[in-house]
């Protein structure tokens, strides 16, 4: 394996490890007793004691963190006071559709905001600079739970055109389940793409910018290739290099973003779990989703780290 | 000619006037205006979920309290809680940003890890996670918010550092035998305090988005008002379709809260570097 790739994995196991490590401090350093945020009153005193000492809740603190790494290793998260479930099975009914929701958007914010940054940094002019920056400031002083509201109101509630919530309409067969989930989609990854678009048009443009600036771009104009091929090909590549680096660092945000979109659209994944968890006081499954969300951003982080890879030639896979 | 003062020019950028005006009123709304209206609790008089009327001109909410007041109130705990963010941040990250960027070397390169980690993890599921052990209190949530806050903080103080320790009068300090500490709390400090200003600006804006978004997911203070709190409760009793004042008002009192807070910090840094402005 390359340097590269090394460096980057090693740097993602790292930043799980002290999520993990954070998660475990939190639940144990609180004031009060653990068992308190672990086991539910609800539990019979046997069920209880069980739980115990299966977390080790009787042994040293350094011997809790083995054990909890260890049952972290085997895929086990503990267990959920209010499905009465496992929150490992739990979970993994709900991470699929956040991933697809957040993978969806994020593929359609790069599919629109990429030509858009390289197509305003052809045409400059104060009007659409001006235009771009509020833009921005809108993007990024959106309220999540207002948009999505907003969306579900006209679309949904008024005009009628969209589903009104969830992610399939129930009792359909195998063969209508794409185009249902398709036609409930729509509104929570467009409430994804208009808070993301603004900030990707951004960096796609300055860095457009930049690489237009660079010798080769001259030298590639000079040599006579034409405007067009220089820019879409030449250019673009290289521009997408620092675009992609912080979309990577825009993916531990955009999990804020898709967990509060969920609950609006009661989209069944982690998000609107998370919700629910909040209500019920469901302290190992609010865990759990952070465990989990945490572990998809380290992969979908070096997932761009990849990429990035492979579009820049200075590093070798 | 004489140069222009930072506010004859910042008065000039009529973006960052509008903030400007607009966090005043925001503050005088939040610090004065609950001397004026009454902290309200239990049930209200007037008829409940009633639209804007010549008494309730923002509506009621389901309780039949004043949705006005409550704004009011929830402005206050916003400017409150981001503040206190605010100051958490900076309690954290303007030594780690002076340190990293002023050693630099081992221990500039783990604190610039630290920083990079702190920024991947997916902070909100984390801040949920915390908020809901330790018992939702204003308290709780500014601390939370601040202690996630601080690496954006870090890291332009790292970076401002980096440039302002190059330059002659640290040189010249360094020569004098003045002590690290003072050089880097002092001297530095002073001369960076332009996009530390930025970042707090900034840093206040995204605080009240976070908190609403804990509030609005349930996590708020019960013994306040908050603007993610109304939502919160009008959703939760499904009132967001009939009574849209109550959505509408508390998310629009967030967004411009956010919005007047970047705007000023936009302002701010414009004017300090004029070549930013492209």
């Amino acid at each position: 394996m390359s340097r590269y790739i090394t460096l980057r994995l090693a740097k993602g196991i790292l930043t799980f490890f002290i999520a993990v490590t954070i998660t475990f401090l939190i639940v144990r350093l609180m004031p009060g007793d653990p068992t308190t945020a672990l086991i539910s009153d609800s539990l019979s005193p046997e069920d209880a004691l069980v739980l115990k000492e299966s977390f080790g809740l009787d042994k040293p603190l350094y011997q809790q963190y083995f054990l909890f790494i260890r049952n972290l290793l085997k895929g086990d998260l503990g267990y959920s006071f209010f499905y009465k479930d496992s929150v490992a099975s739990i979970i993994g009914n709900k991470l699929w559709w956040t991933l697809l929701l957040m993978g969806s958007s994020l593929f359609v914010t790069l599919l629109i905001g990429i030509p858009l940054g390289v197509i305003s940094a052809k045409h400059q002019g104060k009007l659409l600079d001006q235009a771009i920056n509020v833009a921005v400031v809108i993007g990024v002083s959106i309220f999540v739970p207002l948009l999505a509201f907003l969306l579900l109101y006209s679309f949904s509630f008024r005009l009628m055109w969209t589903p009104i919530g969830g992610a399939y309409s129930p009792g359909i067969d195998s063969s209508q389940m794409f185009g249902s989930v398709v036609s409930h989609m729509i509104l929570p990854c467009a409430t994804l793409v208009i808070t993301y678009l603004a900030s990707t048009v951004l960096y796609m443009r300055n860095s457009m910018l930049d690489v237009l600036k660079e010798d080769y771009v001259r030298t590639a104009k000079a040599k006579g290739v034409n405007d067009r091929k220089v820019t879409w090909s030449h250019a673009l590549r290289n521009a997408l290099i620092p675009t992609v680096t912080v979309t990577g660092l825009m993916i531990g945000k955009m999990v804020a973003g898709a967990v509060l979109t969920e609950t609006v659209f009661s989209w069944p994944g982690v998000g609107t779990m998370i919700y629910d968890a909040v209500q019920k006081q469901d302290f190992p499954l609010l865990q759990g989703a952070f465990l989990v969300l945490a572990a998809s951003v380290v992969v979908m982080t070096l997932i761009t780290d990849l990429v990035v890879a492979w579009l820049d030639p200075r590093i070798k896979l | 000619m004489r140069e222009k003062t930072f506010l004859e020019s910042f008065s000039r950028h009529r973006l960052g006037v509008i903030g400007c005006v607009g966090v005043a009123l925001i503050l005088l709304a939040g610090v004065v205006g609950p001397f004026f209206v009454p902290f309200q609790k239990g049930y209200g008089e007037a008829m409940p979920l009633a639209g804007p009327s010549a008494e309730n001109f923002l509506g009621t909410d389901a309780l039949g309290l004043d949705l006005f007041s409550e704004i009011i109130w929830g402005a206050r705990t916003s400017i409150l809680i981001s503040a206190s963010a605010v100051l958490v941040a900076m309690f954290i990250g303007i030594p780690l940003g002076l340190v990293s960027g002023y050693s630099r070397g081992k221990i500039g390169a783990l604190i610039d890890s630290a920083i990079e980690i702190t920024m991947t993890i997916p902070t909100l599921p984390l801040m949920i996670l915390i908020s809901a052990l330790v018992g939702p209190s204003v308290r709780t949530v500014a601390v939370v918010i601040g202690v996630f806050a601080w690496p954006t903080l870090a890291r332009i103080v790292r970076n401002s550092t980096l440039k302002v320790s190059q330059m002659q009068y640290i040189e010249a300090a360094k020569v004098l035998g003045i002590s690290k500490g003072s050089i880097m709390f002092k001297h530095i400090l002073l001369n960076i305090a332009g996009p530390v200003l930025v970042d707090i600006t900034l840093i206040m804006a995204t605080a009240v988005l976070t908190e609403s978004s804990l509030s609005y997911l349930g996590l708020g203070d019960p013994n306040v008002w908050s603007w993610g709190g109304i939502l919160q409760t009008a959703f939760k009793a499904g009132h967001h379709f009939r009574a849209w004042w109550l959505v509408i008002f508390p998310a629009a009192s967030i967004m411009l809260y956010v919005i007047f807070f970047n705007l000023l910090g936009i302002g701010i840094n414009e004017t300090l570097n004029p070549k930013s402005r492209k």
